[in-house]
Order: C-alpha cells, then sequence, then structure tokens
C-alpha cells in the first residue's frame, strides 16, 4: 500500500535558462504632466535602470494652442498679446522681437527715447526672468528660501511695470513703432534704485546659493553639454555660453541700439565644476543679471526728454516678403520667420523659433547615464517655459 | 540675413553639388525683407551635407525648420546659422513641394541633430514627411489627431474620441456678432458710394 506520504522520487530541479535569469527589463516612469520638477506640463518617459535614467523621451504638447494659427487670422497689431504669451516669464523680449520683424518690413523708425525705454524694460525683464529661473532651479534641488528672496526683488520689477502698462505679466507694451507709454522721472529714480540693491541682493544670492556647498554638488559636472551638442542641436543663449561659446547677439550681431553700450558676455568659465555642466549654466544667468545692470544704468545715463513713439500707418500693410528675426532672449535666441503675401492686413505665415523647444529636445542627448535626481538637475538648469515649448 | 552673399552661396552650390539648381530670390526692397536660396528638393541632404562641411562658407548650426503653404506649393524653409565670433553668418535655404496630397522630401537629422524635433513639427503641422526620420510621430497635437492644422484649408474636426470639439457652448457669439455687423456696415458705406 502507497503511504500517502509517498509521493515517489524528488524531481531533479532543472533550471530553465530562458526564465531563471534575472529580470533586466527597464522601468518606465512618468515624470509629469504634473510634475513640480518639470516647470509646468511636461512629460518626460524616462526609462530606468534601477535609479540610473536609459533612456527619456520628452512628450510635448499639453499647452498647445496653436498661436501660429491665430496669427494667420488677426492682424500684424492683433498678434502682440499672443506673442506674450509664448514665454510668460518674458514677455517684454517676446514683444520685442515680434515687433522688430514687423517694423523691419514696414520700415518704421522708432524715436530714440522709445528705442532706450525698449532695451530698458527688456534689460529689466531679462532680470526677473533669470530671478525666476533662480529660484525655480533652487526649489528643484531642495532650497525654499532662495525662491523667497528671488520673489522679493522681481516683485520690485513687476510692480514698476503694472505701472507703465497696467499688466503685470503680460504686458502689451511694446507697440508697433515705439512703446505704449513713457516713464516718468519717479518712476526711473526706482529703477536707478531697484540696480543698486539687486547689485547687493545678486551678491547675497551668490554666497546663499550658488557657491553653498550641497547646491555645488548636485550640479557640478552633472548633465555636460559640449560645445560640439551645442552647435548640432542648435542651441542659444545660456546653455551655449555656459558651454564656453562666448555668442550674444547683443555683441555678435547688434540690434537696436545694443552697439552702443558697453557690457560683458559671460561664459561658463568653470570656477567651479566643468564647462557645460548645470552649474556653470546656472552661474552664467547670475553673472548676466550683473551686465544687464550694467546696461540699464547706461540707459539712464542716455535717456533724454522726446517721443516714445514714431509714426505708424492707421492700418498696417506690410510688403510681399519674408523676414526672419532674432533677438537674445534670457532662455536663449528667439526666431521670428514673418511672411507676409503683400497688400494683407494680416500675416500669410508667423512662425516662431522658441530656444526653449529646441532645448527639450537636447534631454534625450544628456539623459542616459544620469540618475533620476541627476536628471532633474538637469531639466532645470535649461530653464524651460512650457508655453514657449508647446506655443 | 546676415554676412551672407546669396548669389555667391548659390554659384557654390551648384557648383559643388550636381543638380542642385540653387536659385536666388531677392526681394524687391532688399533692406525690408530677407533674400533665399531655392534648391531641388531631391537635392537637400547633399546640399546641407555640403552647407555644413565645405569649408569656404560652412554652417555649424540648424536654427529652424519652417513650412510655408502657398496653397499651389508647400515649402519647407531651413534657417541656417554659423556661430562664429568673428564671422557669424545666416540665412535661409528653402525647397518647394508641389504634391499637396503627399509631400515628402529627405529628413537632415543625419547631419544636424536639431533636425529632429523641427522635422517632426513640420509634419504635424503640414503633412509633409521626411524620409528616413529616425522618429517620425507628431509632436505637439495628440498622435490620432486628423488633419494638419497649419495648411490653408485645414478644417477641425468635430469630434475627438467622444469630445466635442469648439463645442457651441464654448464659441465666442460677440465676436460672431462683431464681423456680422462690421460686414453689414462695409455694405451700407459701399451702397451709399454708389
Amino acid at each position: 500500500m502507497q503511504s500517502r506520504w509517498d509521493i515517489g522520487e524528488p524531481e531533479k530541479p532543472t533550471i530553465n535558462k530562458d526564465t531563471e535569469q534575472l529580470k533586466s527589463e527597464l522601468l518606465t516612469l512618468n515624470m509629469g504632466p504634473q510634475h513640480p520638477a518639470t516647470h509646468g506640463v511636461l512629460r518626460i518617459e524616462i526609462w530606468t535602470d534601477s535609479e540610473v535614467v536609459a533612456h527619456a523621451i520628452p512628450h510635448l504638447g499639453y499647452l498647445h494652442r496653436c498661436m501660429e494659427k491665430h496669427a494667420e487670422n488677426l492682424d500684424y497689431r492683433g498678434v502682440i498679446p499672443f506673442v506674450d504669451r509664448l514665454d510668460y516669464l518674458a514677455a517684454m523680449n517676446m514683444e520685442w522681437t515680434y515687433v522688430a520683424a514687423v517694423e523691419k518690413m514696414l520700415g518704421t523708425e522708432v524715436p530714440r527715447r522709445g528705442e532706450l525705454i525698449r532695451i530698458m524694460t527688456a534689460e529689466l525683464q531679462r532680470i526677473a526672468s533669470h530671478l525666476m529661473a533662480f529660484g525655480t532651479y533652487a526649489l528643484d534641488l531642495g532650497a525654499f528660501t532662495p525662491f523667497l528672496y528671488a520673489f522679493e526683488e522681481r516683485e520690485k520689477i513687476l510692480r514698476l511695470f503694472e505701472e507703465v502698462s497696467g499688466a503685470r505679466l503680460l504686458y502689451n507694451y511694446i507697440w508697433i513703432g515705439g512703446v505704449w507709454n513713457d516713464w516718468t522721472d519717479e518712476q526711473l529714480a526706482r529703477v536707478s534704485a531697484f540696480c543698486d540693491t539687486m547689485e547687493e541682493e545678486a551678491k547675497k544670492y551668490n554666497e546663499l546659493v550658488s557657491m553653498n556647498k550641497i547646491f555645488v554638488q548636485r550640479t557640478a559636472n552633472v548633465g555636460i553639454f559640449s560645445l560640439q551638442d551645442c552647435f548640432d542641436y542648435g542651441a542659444t543663449g545660456p546653455v551655449l555660453r555656459g558651454s564656453g561659446m562666448k555668442w550674444d547677439l547683443r555683441k555678435n550681431a547688434p540690434y537696436s541700439l545694443y552697439s552702443e553700450f558697453d557690457f560683458d558676455v559671460p561664459v561658463g568659465e568653470a570656477e567651479l565644476g566643468q564647462v557645460g555642466d548645470c552649474w556653470n549654466r546656472y552661474y552664467v544667468r547670475m553673472k548676466e543679471v550683473i551686465q544687464s545692470i550694467r546696461i540699464i544704468r547706461q540707459v539712464l545715463e542716455k535717456l533724454e526728454p522726446g517721443s516714445v513713439m514714431g509714426k505708424v500707418p492707421k492700418v498696417i500693410k506690410l510688403p510681399k516678403g519674408e523676414v526672419y528675426m532674432r533677438h537674445e532672449c534670457p532662455r536663449g535666441e528667439l526666431g521670428i520667420h514673418l511672411v507676409s503675401e503683400g497688400d494683407s492686413k494680416q500675416p500669410y505665415r508667423l512662425k516662431v523659433k522658441s530656444p526653449c523647444f529646441t532645448h527639450t529636445s537636447m534631454l534625450p542627448r544628456i539623459a542616459p547615464g544620469q540618475m533620476i535626481a541627476d536628471f532633474v538637475a538637469s531639466v532645470g538648469s535649461i530653464d524651460i517655459v512650457l508655453g514657449e515649448v508647446d506655443r | 540675413m546676415l554676412n551672407v552673399d546669396v548669389n555667391k552661396l548659390a554659384e557654390l552650390i551648384n557648383k559643388n553639388v550636381p543638380g542642385a539648381n540653387a536659385t536666388v530670390s531677392v526681394p524687391e526692397d532688399i533692406k525690408k525683407c530677407d533674400s533665399s536660396v531655392t534648391v531641388e528638393a531631391s537635392k537637400i541632404y547633399s546640399v546641407v551635407e555640403f552647407l555644413k562641411t565645405n569649408k569656404e562658407m560652412p554652417f555649424n548650426s540648424l536654427q529652424v525648420i519652417s513650412g510655408v503653404d502657398w496653397v499651389e506649393w508647400m515649402e519647407v524653409c531651413y534657417m541656417m546659422a554659423h556661430f562664429d565670433l568673428q564671422n557669424p553668418r545666416e540665412f535661409i535655404l528653402k525647397v518647394k513641394l508641389t504634391d499637396r496630397v503627399n509631400p515628402s522630401v529627405d529628413s537632415i537629422v543625419h547631419h544636424y541633430a536639431a533636425a529632429n524635433f523641427q522635422e517632426r513639427e513640420v509634419y504635424d503641422m503640414f503633412g509633409i514627411r521626411f524620409n528616413n526620420h529616425p522618429d517620425h510621430r507628431r509632436i505637439l497635437c495628440p498622435d490620432d489627431w486628423q488633419g494638419y492644422p497649419l495648411r490653408k484649408d485645414y478644417v477641425a474636426q468635430k469630434d475627438y474620441n467622444g469630445m466635442a470639439v469648439y463645442p457651441d457652448s464654448k464659441m465666442n457669439f460677440e465676436d460672431r456678432e462683431f464681423i456680422v455687423r462690421q460686414d453689414m456696415i462695409k455694405k451700407a458705406q459701399e451702397a451709399k458710394a454708389q
């Protein structure tokens, strides 16, 4: 009788070589669309091998408004508020680029005071934008306090802009032919006072964040773009300068009155880390703030009473042709490709070359081999604004 | 356009790339508008290769690719730039595509990595296919979106995955009424003038 315990010879364990090996599939993680480190609604699909990123795929379009299609149905003045909404943190620079493209095709002369005020607002906006970049970058890396410091100073700029344009973020202030409003002497005095405090504050920020040991360890030698990568991907602005190229449109191909001004072009010099890493990109922005202050001070010296608005026809019609205009914006070079079919009140085609779009396309280049935390630092260091990426 | 003699550049392209047939289009007012160079669409790959690698007038960066729908034909504009402290350059390179139904042109991702996203955007907005593109998908619109928004004959789809596109409840009727009123005023004025 067979005992019920007798189950016969134990089966020899056989190793199936196909199934018994350790699982080595990559794990797919979604960073975003609602993720605090993506500065808006960017979704990055990351394939990770434990903590290490193997591959990153950006998925864009969550903020897509097809602004280029809207522009084809508006008259030339009506496009300006739409251009504001591209990079909402640097709306003045966006407006100016578009307006400059229209003015070039129209052949408008802008009065000297108007042009100087444009330079001043653009540089103030650059400071405000870099302060935002500084604050949010520190926030990405886990430091909350710098964000509040940055907002305190940024608020002063926004107050001034609110007084002259009526809006805090999306101004519609730079018009075809000049600017909408003149600045009063009292406001200019406040700009001057702001420059003094900002210079002191910038030193404080550098002591607090830039040279902070934890911050440096998180950013130095992380996410390196070589100069060849930058050319290959068409990077501009602080990303290109952080990689060691001393290129600035304001200096190398001056537009407006920038050739009259005396300022330096800061580049990544590897004071810490190495050229092209996150820390150098970040530090280029901090140095640019100082240069913008220098430009604003020179504007204040040069300002003389006069008109701020040139003569512009009531109905704007551009000649047949096209123009590609690029300006140095806080995040890189914004390009406006404006096509007119002639004898029409509306643009035939408006294409916006967005620096952030270009920089987002560089993320898959640096992602492989990085830790996830380092990847967050890399995304923050290129300082993207999703309104501009998706348009 | 910056520091580029388009006539000389077109000559260079014609000399070095057989069959490129580069032609220069110069606007009426050269101060106001940019000139551009148009090449054969089938030769764009070798033209861009030549522009990147030649010694005389190299371009080390591609800024942006923009499409224009001229109804009779489609145009793809490549903004080429050269980042150099002494000699910065920039110009517009164009190809013409006459086939509206199934337009396609060779991809240049092999030469400039920047072209990857830019070509995807042109495909998304104009439906121009880029041959040999490594990742040919839509980029800004959803993958299952119908039609190409920046074409001049585009009509938005009514329904997207069960969701109404442009529902009447969200339309701004004041705008429409404004346009209708403007038309009425215009007609009245014309009648008065007659």
